[in-house]
């Protein structure tokens, strides 16, 4: 077969292949596919095309595009999830790499003709596919590689995909400018180019992806005999762990803590220019995105790490007892109370840096509570709880704004509300993850002749 | 058995280089993103002051 390359047995390292290969392959991938946090730098350049006929996209028609990509994410995730266990990491690459870079091709087309179903066909859903495969893929080989750091080593990668749009975007407005200078059509041009880029880039995940050979250790590591309750020696199934009452407590925790970020992602720089009108200009604003998209990068490294010390469960508590607070506080700063830019900026870095380790922490906490065995199948289905915060939070925060707006009420005054709804919204997540107990072991998986890598104790 | 010294190691400039390799565009861009995010604190600096006059 001509891509027997990819199967799993052909990607088995061989003695002596270091384990520090891996995270950038799986780096690779996740700076590619994080370019979709960037998407927005195409959005004025797309509103500003026009068709033969003279017709124009508007905003809404434009939003869906991002909104489609991270909705099919969510979904490849948890239908590709079981097949990648068996597929292995590096085919499920390849194709998230065919995907991905497919999906600007089509787009490019899309914007060529003026079709914007051909861009929502391209970008949103065959891109959306490679997201969902790219994300998941090598989340479940890096925590064989690391069975020491397992957070450190899903932190590493997942970091990856929030620092995706400190590259994608300025490639893209680079790419653009470029193209027009040249007196070509610059989003068509731009969006094949990246295509092409980004599918040589992934290239290098593929081919330097490796997954350890049954039962390797790291050299001289011994797991621990004893450690935390929460940290199953056995695994769950992923047609068991979907039934579990601690799947659903990860995904409320999950869900409430995205939806609370894109609080602030969604409106960030019209936010912090109302809420500090004349003090913060518009270039300042972009800025500030900036600061939010490192700190979103940083966050997915650091409390990923900090988790292999102090614990999942504890690190969330970090993300939902500071989480609420900051968010209550955080509408205090503004031009009519504290009046102070610096402690609003302070805040909400802070915040996104929790938003990033929500992502980055949850596949380490759910292979201590199912084990490894299936843990990319499981992580697959628990995104779907981010599609749907992808849905409903830009619901409850662009409904409040056009409430606001359209009842000619203060636009500044409905960022409080905004805020204190996500404040509520983690103290949910709050219950949530104190409710989080070892999985019983009616869900066990029963064959004792499965081979999984050993926990990290803590 | 297998014969430890005969085990073909990776070598370290193969991962160096592949760390490099993406390194390098990551640099690039928070190189990028850094100076824009300084605009936060030079750009507001004067109008800051604006309301107190």
């Amino acid at each position: 077969m001509a891509l027997a390359f990819l199967d799993r047995d052909r990607s088995i390292a061989p003695e002596g292949y270091s384990r520090w290969l891996a995270p950038p392959a799986a780096l690779a991938i996740h700076l590619s596919i994080g370019q979709v946090y960037s998407f927005s730098v195409f959005k004025n350049p797309l509103l500003a095309l026009h068709g033969a006929d003279g017709a124009a996209w508007n905003l809404k028609e434009v939003g869906y595009i991002f909104s489609i990509a991270i909705a099919f994410l969510g979904i490849s995730a948890a239908l590709f999830g079981a097949w990648l266990e068996k597929a292995g990491p590096r085919r499920a690459m390849f194709y998230a790499a065919c995907c991905f870079g497919l999906g600007f091709v089509i787009a490019s087309f899309g914007a060529s003709n003026h079709q914007l179903w051909l861009i929502y066909l391209g970008y949103g859903v065959i891109g959306g596919i490679g997201l969902g495969l790219g994300y998941i893929s090598p989340v479940s080989t890096l925590i064989k590689w690391f069975p020491d750091r397992p957070g450190l080593a899903t932190g590493l990668a997942i970091m990856g995909f929030g620092g995706g749009a400190m590259i994608g975007g300025p490639l893209a407005s680079n790419l653009m400018a470029y193209f027009k200078g040249q007196g070509d059509p610059s989003i068509p041009y731009t969006m094949l180019t990246m295509g092409a880029l980004y599918f040589v880039f992934m290239m290098f995940g593929v081919f330097t992806i490796r997954v350890p050979r049954d039962g390797w250790k790291p050299a001289g590591w011994v797991p621990a005999v004893r450690h935390s309750a929460l940290i199953s020696s056995h695994n769950v199934a992923v047609h068991e762990a979907w039934k579990t009452p601690q799947f659903w407590l990860l995904w409320v925790m999950l869900f409430v803590n995205v939806t609370a970020g894109i609080g602030i992602l969604e409106q960030a720089a019209p936010m912090i220019q109302d809420l500090f009108k004349g003090s913060v200009v518009a270039a300042a604003a972009v800025g500030f995105v900036g600061l939010l998209s490192i700190f979103n990068m940083a966050g997915r490294f650091f409390w990923a790490s900090a988790s292999d010390f102090i614990g999942r469960k504890a690190t969330y508590f970090c993300f939902f007892t500071i989480g609420p607070i900051l968010y209550f506080v955080l509408p205090l700063t503004r031009q009519d109370r504290l009046n102070s830019v610096p402690l609003f900026v302070g805040i909400a870095v802070v915040l996104l840096s929790m938003y990033g380790g929500g992502f980055a922490t949850i596949p380490a906490y759910l292979k201590d509570l199912f084990g490894g065995y299936n843990v990319s199948a499981i992580h697959g289905r628990l995104l779907t709880a981010w599609s749907a915060a992808g849905i409903i939070g830009p619901l409850i925060v662009n409904g409040i704004l056009d409430h606001y707006v359209e009842n000619h009420m203060n636009k500044e005054d409905a960022y409080p509300l905004i805020l204190h709804i996500m404040c509520g919204l983690l103290v949910v997540g709050f219950l949530a993850n104190l409710m989080v107990r070892p999985v019983a072991e009616k869900y066990w998986l029963k064959d004792k002749n499965i081979v999984v890598p050993e926990g990290v104790a803590h | 058995m297998a014969d430890s010294t005969s085990v073909k190691k990776s070598s370290p400039v193969l991962i160096a280089a592949a760390w490099i390799i993406v390194i390098v565009p990551t640099a690039w861009g928070l190189n990028y993103t850094v100076k824009n995010a300084m605009k936060l604190f030079t750009a507001s600096a004067p109008a800051a002051a604006a309301p107190a006059k």
